[in-house]
């Protein structure tokens, strides 16, 4: 009995700290958030949030910037989907393969995936420079001078330009979910498709895509959540301009907390990001897991 | 000899592209951090013609990039050390003891891992002021631990899951304590995904940008992705030094991935496919 109540004295004692953590900076933040959204602040501490409802959602859904922010926000999502998966399926079919430099290659693609997010930001800030940047100037050297363009400053091209960016970071990390599937067939279902006479491309449809559903599924809930989390990268490239036209709903929170001091507004995109996002996720595992 | 098909050599040729496409904008950067500004606005992609090996100085000490890299290093250190100690003591709990508090109280953690950060960032600047936690360190470590522990805690969880329990008995027949089973047994055998879990964890505060953004304001404090990005004065004009600390930046973070890059990438994989 003694050490009955012991155990349960430790069991309370171990999870504590954990837990305190958990509602501390993300439970109670969550609720602050939410209850924020519907008060006016300017986020000075002796300055009383004032209560003015739905006045705040009312503004965002009223905003040009935050549908333009929607906007670049599905931008990432078909660069993922059109992009991203076929680039990452690719290059999993690469270190799968027995072709000579396997491990190279393997090492290589994941590498950019492992740098801080603000440094590759930077660099290809510096690569797309319009004046003297790598990608100009290497379009200069084939004769394309006419495809030189200034790729972050312009409004749209410079979205389609992060977004890029963005799958050249993340097409090594994509690559070894495909990577994981592809192994997981066993061989001589490819050993008894090749007896049978099936070409590759016909192995390809009707024997690897359809074996390896389960990648398939686990890209598209990251791609699709992932999406709208988009902040670092944005941050360090463009910091959502020229004249917030490369906004994405995180970048544009801290531009109407931080910069703008409307705190209550940004809370109220925050609350946007989170219902969204945890409306994908779950309806995404639900309709992925009805499937099976 | 094997006849090459065309889809072949496509398909070698596609390795190699993308291997150029990775790698040349970072050799390029590389190149770029030992030239001045003529070598670099004239062209970019050639050798230097004169090393310029004074930016690296002028990174490391006027550009603060030894001080910030220490930072980064700090931070990432106490976040793994925390997550892995908080985390592997509840885990332990939640993988082998049976109270009816503890699916809630696990359900809620689940719950975290779907919380996007960016929700979070104005009320934790809020928390921050009235803790007096702002431009504090161990704010920023306590704030990364808690992004991480949801996850964590269900990496840990399930591979503690997976150890077996007769292990755990045979201990208790020869009188171990229930905190005695946790060191002498379990953090033993679960060496594999402490290594997971510090590596995602270590990665992850390395390179945090946004709330290294907000919750912090002395320059000197200033981790490496909000270094990066506010060069000052001389700095922001002269190119060959900030891409000296470009390089400077990802160095720790390469030297460790090219090190255990396997470990680094199953770790990473795992992090990222939750249930």
């Amino acid at each position: 009995m003694v050490k009955k109540r012991k155990n349960l004295v430790w069991s309370i004692a171990f999870i504590l700290p954990a837990l305190s953590l958990l509602f501390v900076f993300l439970l109670y933040p969550v609720f602050e958030a939410v209850k924020l959204s519907f008060y006016k602040w300017t986020g000075i501490a002796s300055a009383k949030p004032i209560f003015i409802g739905l006045e705040n959602y009312k503004a965002v859904f009223q905003s040009p910037n935050f549908w333009l922010s929607m906007r670049n926000a599905l931008f990432f999502m078909i660069g993922g989907f059109l992009i991203l998966m076929p680039l990452a399926f690719l290059l999993a079919k690469i270190i799968t393969s027995s072709i000579r430099g396997v491990k190279f290659f393997k090492v290589s693609y994941y590498l950019p995936v492992m740098l801080p997010v603000t440094a590759v930001g930077l660099i290809w800030v510096y690569m797309l420079q319009p004046d003297w940047g790598l990608v100009n100037s290497l379009l200069e050297k084939v004769g394309l001078s006419e495809w030189a363009m200034n790729w972050l400053g312009t409004p749209t091209l410079n979205v389609v330009s992060v977004v890029l960016v963005n799958e050249w970071i993340f097409a090594g990390f994509n690559m070894l979910i495909f990577a994981a599937g592809l192994v997981s067939i066993p061989q001589d279902v490819y050993e008894s498709a090749k007896i049978d006479g099936a070409s590759k491309f016909k192995t390809l449809i009707y024997i690897t895509l359809p074996l390896m559903k389960e990648s398939f599924k686990v890209f598209s809930v990251l791609c699709i959540c992932g999406c709208l989390k988009t902040f670092d990268l944005m941050f360090a490239m463009t910091g959502g301009g020229p004249n917030h036209t490369s906004e994405v709903p995180a970048t544009l929170l801290y531009t109407e907390a931080f910069s703008s001091k409307n705190f209550g507004r940004g809370n109220a995109i925050g609350v946007v990001i989170l219902v969204l996002g945890m409306v994908l996720s779950i309806g995404l595992n639900k309709a992925m897991k009805s499937e099976d | 000899m094997k006849k090459l098909k065309i889809s072949d050599v496509i398909f070698r040729i596609f390795a190699w592209f993308w291997a150029i496409v990775t790698l040349y904008p970072l050799l390029v950067t590389v190149l770029c951090s030992f030239k001045d500004n003529n070598g670099i606005y004239g062209n970019m992609f050639a050798f230097p013609e004169k090393w310029e090996f004074a930016n690296y100085k002028d990174a490391l000490l006027s550009a603060n990039m030894l001080r910030a890299i220490g930072n980064s290093l700090l931070l990432a250190i106490s976040t793994t050390l925390l997550v892995v100690i908080v985390g592997m003591l509840a885990s332990y709990i939640f993988a082998r003891m049976k109270y009816k508090f503890l699916t809630p109280c696990f359900m809620l953690f689940m719950l975290g891992v779907m919380i996007p950060i960016h929700t979070t960032v104005i009320p934790i600047s809020r928390i921050a002021a009235n803790l007096g936690g702002y431009d504090k360190y161990w704010m920023l470590v306590l704030v990364y631990t808690t992004f991480q522990l949801p996850q964590a805690i269900f990496l840990m969880t399930g591979y503690i899951r997976g150890i077996s329990r007769e292990l755990d008995e045979a201990a208790v027949i020869d009188g171990c304590s229930m905190t005695q089973i946790l060191f002498k047994i379990i953090l033993p055998i679960s060496k594999p995904i402490i290594a997971t879990v510090s590596i995602i964890s270590f990665v992850y505060a390395y390179s945090e940008l946004i709330f290294s953004v907000i919750l912090l304001s002395t320059p000197d404090k200033y981790p490496v992705s909000r270094s990066l990005m506010y060069f000052k004065g001389d700095f922001s004009v002269r190119m060959g030094p900030i891409f000296a600390s470009i390089v400077l930046a990802v160095l720790p973070l390469t030297i460790i991935y090219l090190m255990f890059h396997e470990k680094v990438q199953a770790g990473m994989l795992s992090g990222s496919v939750k249930g």
